[in-house]
């Protein structure tokens, strides 16, 4: 079979719709480039789709939770060897993706006999200032997209992903306080689980937030904070729906 | 042959199978004088512990410095106190922030209080070639929070030179200047009002300040605390939120009081 060209790029394109098929139930994540810091948000059951890689480095994503913690694991053995190897201020999310993660990915992807690794990832870094932040979205297949500010969404389908992020960007603009931006996140989260358009016919605010509020029971709502300012090297913080006014 | 797994969480095996060594050169006979970093000390008082050590360090008869910072914070819940050679001590104080670190991150949870105090044992065992031939020494003092009992409590433990942990019941001290603050230390605890153990945090940090002025009255290695030229010590505090500093504006301010 992969003697032949065409059959290889059927495979290849057989195996992007496998996974796209494996991963549409994941509960879509947010991240945000906030004045004081970095907010992750989602919806999972505890320690599931919110993760601190390093001193100033984040992770956040839906997929396989073996795969999910395949990368995890990998990013985090990574930094931690650059850290001692060199300097933590060395450890850079650009390098961390470009040279590790994305490569690793592709290749496994294009690996056609071998298991596919099934996630989709936002992974950040905090800055000094928020014009130094890097929101990166990587993709099962290695490729990546890299932001310096504002908000990013994960979901497994790009259509509904793309919307999200449109309507967030939209309505978040002037936005700095973490609970609104939370509450805004967790309203985007339920309108993508239920099919909610972002354009025609979108309930009012108030359905919006007594429909995340139950749909969230019995679920974890987990919310990562990268903070700008610490007097800590580690600048990760795990919070809770209280710890931000909700 | 397939390449070796690392243990889960334990950042020295992850080292060795990047092949990143630990090992250090070997000592010739023509060994330059080594620096040396001393004094520091760790007592209980009503708040938590407060760890402290003076700023100085020599070679030989010389000051090379009287600006090291010898209390180390090593996570948000330990501290290290370093007595010896600084090269050696500093280095252990790195591959611990990173193993505590690392292990936290990547098992999703905070290494226990005695899986740190021996974590630095290890340490201290694997220095064994360069402590016996003389050289690399380093005698270190750990505090860390023990939170199998609630609320969580700072614990202090000092070490021999091959390694054995042993926990201090009210303090601890180590280098050259550690005799007359062992001595002082102890004559508090007994008949001292308030003990040490009583005392407040502002109580503690004059303490502290005066121990160590004290010991540079009898150890020329001991760089001591003298507040006209600005020159204070490394003073942090363990206390059940966690480590803070004392900074040497805060110590003046204990000072004058």
């Amino acid at each position: 079979m992969i003697e032949e060209p065409y059959r290889w790029l059927e495979a290849i394109g057989n195996r992007r719709e496998y996974v796209r098929e494996q991963i549409k139930g994941g509960s879509p994540v947010f991240g945000a480039s906030l004045p004081d810091g970095i907010l992750l948000v989602g919806v999972g059951t505890g320690n599931s789709k919110v993760f601190e890689l390093f001193d100033r480095h984040a992770l956040v994503g839906l997929g396989h939770p073996a795969d999910i913690e395949k990368i995890r694991q990998a990013a985090i053995d990574a930094a931690h060897t650059e850290a001692f190897t060199r300097a933590p201020e060395d450890v850079s999310l650009r390098r961390l993706v470009s040279y590790g993660l994305s490569p690793q990915l592709k290749t496994n992807f294009e690996q056609i006999f071998s298991a596919p690794i099934l996630v989709e990832l936002l992974l950040v870094e905090i800055g000094a200032e928020p014009d130094q932040d890097l929101l990166l979205r990587l993709h099962f297949d290695g490729g990546f997209q890299i932001r310096t500010n504002g908000i990013v969404v994960v979901s497994s389908q790009a259509d509904p992903e793309t919307a999200a992020q449109t309507w967030l960007t939209q309505i978040v603009a002037g936005k700095n306080d973490r609970k609104e931006v939370v509450d805004l996140m967790l309203q985007a989260w339920w309108c993508l689980t239920e099919n909610i358009s972002f354009t025609e016919n979108q309930p009012p605010e108030a359905d919006r937030q007594s429909g995340w509020r139950m749909a969230v029971s019995g679920k974890v709502v987990e919310i990562g904070w990268l903070a700008r300012q610490s007097q800590r090297l580690a600048r990760f913080e795990m919070l809770t729906l209280n710890q931000v006014g909700l | 042959m397939s390449d070796p797994i690392p243990i889960a969480g334990d950042f020295l095996s992850l080292l060795a199978t990047r092949q990143v060594s630990l090992t250090r050169a070997d000592v010739s006979a023509s060994a330059p004088v080594q620096t040396q970093a001393t004094t520091v000390f760790a007592f209980h008082f009503a708040e938590g512990v407060l760890m402290a050590g003076d700023r100085r360090a020599t070679a030989g008869n010389v000051i090379v410095t009287d600006r090291v910072d010898k209390v180390i914070e090593i996570d948000a819940t330990s501290l290290l106190a370093i007595a010896g050679v600084p090269a050696t001590a500093f280095e252990m104080a790195r591959v611990l922030q990173t193993s505590f670190e690392y292990y936290r991150r990547s098992q999703l949870q905070p290494l226990s209080l005695p899986a740190k105090v021996r974590a630095l044992a290890r340490l201290l065992r694997e220095n064994l070639p360069l402590t016996m031939q003389g050289v690399g020494i380093v005698m270190p003092l750990f505090a860390g929070l023990d939170h199998s009992v609630k609320p969580a409590k700072a614990q202090i433990y000092f070490y021999d030179p091959l390694g054995a942990q042993f926990q201090a019941v009210g303090y601890a001290a180590s280098g050259s200047g550690s005799g007359t603050i062992r001595s002082v230390l102890s004559f508090q605890e007994q008949y001292g009002k308030p003990k040490p153990s009583e005392m407040n945090l502002a109580e503690a940090v004059q303490l502290a300040l005066r121990l160590l002025m004290t010991a540079s009255e009898f150890d020329s290695a001991t760089g001591g605390v003298n507040p006209e030229t600005r020159t204070f010590a490394t003073i942090k505090i363990l206390e059940e939120s966690g480590v803070r500093t004392i900074d040497a504006g805060q110590q003046a301010g204990f000072l004058r009081a």
